[in-house]
């Protein structure tokens, strides 16, 4: 069997999986290019009709083709979608520019999640993570469990041994499932090249400049390419060395340090 | 080449980094009987003496041109924040930002490929390869690999990022060790944040002794940072018996005393008294009378011309001269260099003379002196990396405190913090018997321990 087709195989042997041992389950839909390619997966694994809603967190700062992609598509494929909004935190006003983008993640994100996890009363959520994205993620598990606090204590994981995945835990936590955890950057463009995956053109290079990574208008910043289609970049993927996730990681650092300077009475 | 293992023989040396801790205080407090640790240390063969911190006078600036023997011109940090080169976007350098290697990476057969003058100085003299660790100096993070051990301090978002290798964090973690204390709880919780200090305090003494003590190692640095945050807030209370905290000044104090002796008593256990033992502070304290905000007086004057429609530093419009970034430090918005430049670079000098003389006449209201001095880019820094730094560094008298925010309107304020560093009242704990020429500056220091390795 093929790379693309033994990742794909593990991944819908892992959707499906999840459906079977939870009986609340959704997916999170951010609209961007992985968990885009995991609702491929989900439809395929349940034959075009996913049994279960997709959520997609609203910050009320994604890109304009963000909201025309996600409403044109959950229409098309006929989807259960659920939009998260922390409606208090937004009309309190906060956003990136006037609090720290911490807090803005934290309220907008975070929050909204949790909100949409009590009033479905979720047991589980598949989220489209890769192992390569960044360090931490690196120690996820495909099924990982987080407490009631949305705490996630990576060295206290019960080991994974081939396809045997741990799913029991208590009643106040939920599941994290993560069936792309074995993807890389460049097998996901590869599958969008195979299976002709619709994807939003903010990834494509517009005047020497393409988002490679998207979420919010706010923490985004496009990177220096060239590349105007999926050929083009998985070229370009074949051929660079930078961390995908770069520019938002050192956001957060920056945040970090923004607020630690300001409690010194900097800036 | 010779390898030195790194057991009890071979030359060693103990540096204790105490953040924001005044000669005048320590001298003071030494004096009254606060500090008997350290005034057993002063009667035995060390003397206590003033220094010059580096230019401008904050943390990041210092620790780097301490831990690196050189000026910002060659290692290239002039503060926590400066703008990317040729935007008005703001930058927090770290540890990869520094350009010049550093003493323990000098010492270590320097792995960060990084070449200084210091660096080229004692390249050969150094015979031996020597292990470090190295304990929360500040601007070290994010960790590099190094030989040796290191925890980065501020400022420092992810302790496993901040320490190498791995099991130095994972003993770091076991204990509870961390990095900072939450500096925003200082007056909503004062009695949370006065406990943390203590905390954080004693975690770092247990890991400074923890590492001296099971891990091998010829050069030690560990510093603490609590000492500045209490000043920030408390410095008010230094020398105010009837402060309402001048008691939870003292018991920091104490606890930091605590420290030094600890620390000393080790040192003097591993080196039988043959090394080379010191602390230092990256700046002196003194209490605030005003805080003084450089970009509404860049403003009031017609330098200073800003859009609020946009965020932070990009808000500097067309027409604008000049800007400043904390503390005191002023640039020119030259044509060239930056999108909106305004500035001929034929009038670069004008401008400069005309900031320097309306800074220098700038009154508190109560017909006192703002600025100290005003010292020129050309004056202050050497090396290939001057041209990043300020044009100008603006120097108070101790009680402005000068500020580069944008969000204010007003020239001065005040706010909640009682305590501003100073860049003359750093300290400085050495040997009596160390030859030093003059008055200590922070980037000297480097070549005395540098020195203690060469001559072994």
């Amino acid at each position: 069997m093929d790379h693309l087709s033994s990742l794909e195989n593990k991944s819908i042997y892992i959707i499906r999986e999840a459906y079977y041992r939870f009986k609340n389950i959704a997916m999170l839909w951010s609209i961007g290019k992985d968990s885009t390619t995991m609702l491929w997966l989900c439809r395929k694994a349940f034959f075009g009709e996913i049994p279960f809603p997709l959520i997609h967190i609203d910050t009320g700062f994604k890109f304009p083709k963000m909201y025309e992609f996600r409403d044109e598509y959950a229409k098309k494929w006929g989807l259960n979608l659920i939009v998260g909004r922390n409606e208090e935190a937004i009309k309190a006003g906060i956003r990136c520019d006037n609090v720290q983008k911490l807090l803005c993640c934290t309220e907008l994100k975070t929050n909204a999640l949790r909100q949409i996890i009590a009033t479905y009363g979720l047991e589980g959520i598949i989220l489209g993570i890769r192992r390569d994205e960044h360090g931490i993620r690196a120690k996820e598990r495909v099924f990982s469990p987080r407490d009631d606090n949305f705490k996630w204590n990576y060295e206290d994981q019960p080991a994974e041994l081939w396809d045997q995945y741990k799913t029991t835990a208590s009643e106040d936590n939920h599941f994290r499932v993560h069936p792309l955890l074995h993807w890389t950057e460049l097998d996901i463009w590869k599958y969008i090249k195979r299976e002709k995956i619709p994807i939003t053109d903010l990834y494509f290079s517009k005047n020497g400049k393409r988002y490679r990574s998207i979420g919010c208008i706010t923490c985004c910043s496009p990177i220096d390419s060239s590349a105007r289609n999926v050929d083009e970049i998985i070229h370009e993927l074949e051929t660079t060395h930078t961390s995908e996730r770069a520019g938002r990681a050192q956001d957060k650092e920056d945040a970090y340090t923004m607020q630690k300077l300001r409690s010194l009475g900097y800036m | 080449m010779m390898i030195r293992c790194s057991g009890k023989s071979g030359p060693k040396a103990v540096v204790l980094g105490l953040d924001g801790v005044p000669f005048t205080l320590l001298r003071e407090y030494a004096r009254q009987g606060i500090l008997p640790n350290l005034a057993n240390i002063l009667g035995h063969g060390f003397r206590l003496e003033q220094m010059d911190a580096s230019t401008p006078e904050v943390s990041s600036t210092s620790w780097t041109s301490f831990m690196t023997g050189v000026n910002p011109g060659e290692h290239g940090i002039y503060g926590f924040m400066e703008l990317q080169q040729g935007t008005y976007k703001m930058h927090f350098p770290n540890f990869a930002d520094v350009q010049a290697p550093t003493i323990w990476n000098i010492l270590g057969k320097n792995p960060s490929g990084k070449g200084s003058s210091l660096e080229r100085r004692y390249r050969d003299a150094i015979k031996g390869t020597y292990r470090s660790v190295v304990l929360n100096v500040p601007q070290t993070y994010p960790a590099e690999p190094m030989h040796g051990v290191l925890t980065a301090g501020f400022v420092a978002p992810d302790l496993r990022k901040a320490t190498y290798p791995e099991e130095a964090y994972q003993y770091l973690k076991s204990i509870g060790y961390v990095s900072d204390v939450d500096a925003s709880k200082a007056i909503s919780d004062t009695d949370v944040f006065l406990g943390d200090l203590s905390d954080a305090l004693e975690k770092r003494r247990i890991a400074f002794e923890h590492f001296l003590e099971g891990n091998s190692w010829d050069l030690f640095i560990g510093t603490v940072t609590e000492t500045d945050r209490l000043h920030h807030f408390f410095f008010d209370a230094a020398y105010d018996p009837g402060h309402p905290r001048h008691g939870a000044f003292l018991s920091l104090y104490k606890g930091l005393d605590d420290l030094i002796g600890c620390i000393y008593r080790k040192f003097m256990d591993r080196t039988d008294g043959d090394g080379l033992f010191m602390t230092l502070s990256d700046h002196g304290f003194s209490c605030i009378r005003r805080e003084i905000y450089m970009n509404p007086w860049l403003k009031r004057e017609g330098y200073l011309k800003t859009d609020p429609g946009r965020q932070y530093f990009e808000q500097v419009d067309h027409g604008t001269k000049a800007f400043a970034l904390d503390p005191g430090r002023i640039y020119l918005n030259i044509e060239g260099k930056y999108p909106r430049g305004a500035v001929k670079p034929g009038d670069r000098k004008n401008v400069l003379n005309e900031i320097t003389s309306g800074l220098m006449a700038l009154e508190d209201g109560e017909g006192n002196k703002v600025m100290k001095e005003i010292r020129e880019n050309e004056v202050l820094y050497s090396g290939p990396l001057k041209e990043k730094g300020p044009d100008l560094v603006c120097t108070p008298h101790d009680g402005y405190d000068l500020k580069g925010t944008l969000a204010k309107q007003e020239v001065m304020g005040k706010a909640h913090f009682t305590g501003m560093h100073t860049a003359h009242d750093a300290h400085c704990v050495l040997p009596g018997g160390l030859e030093t020429a003059g008055r200590l500056h922070i980037e000297g220091l480097a070549r005395h321990i540098l020195d203690h390795f060469a001559s072994t």
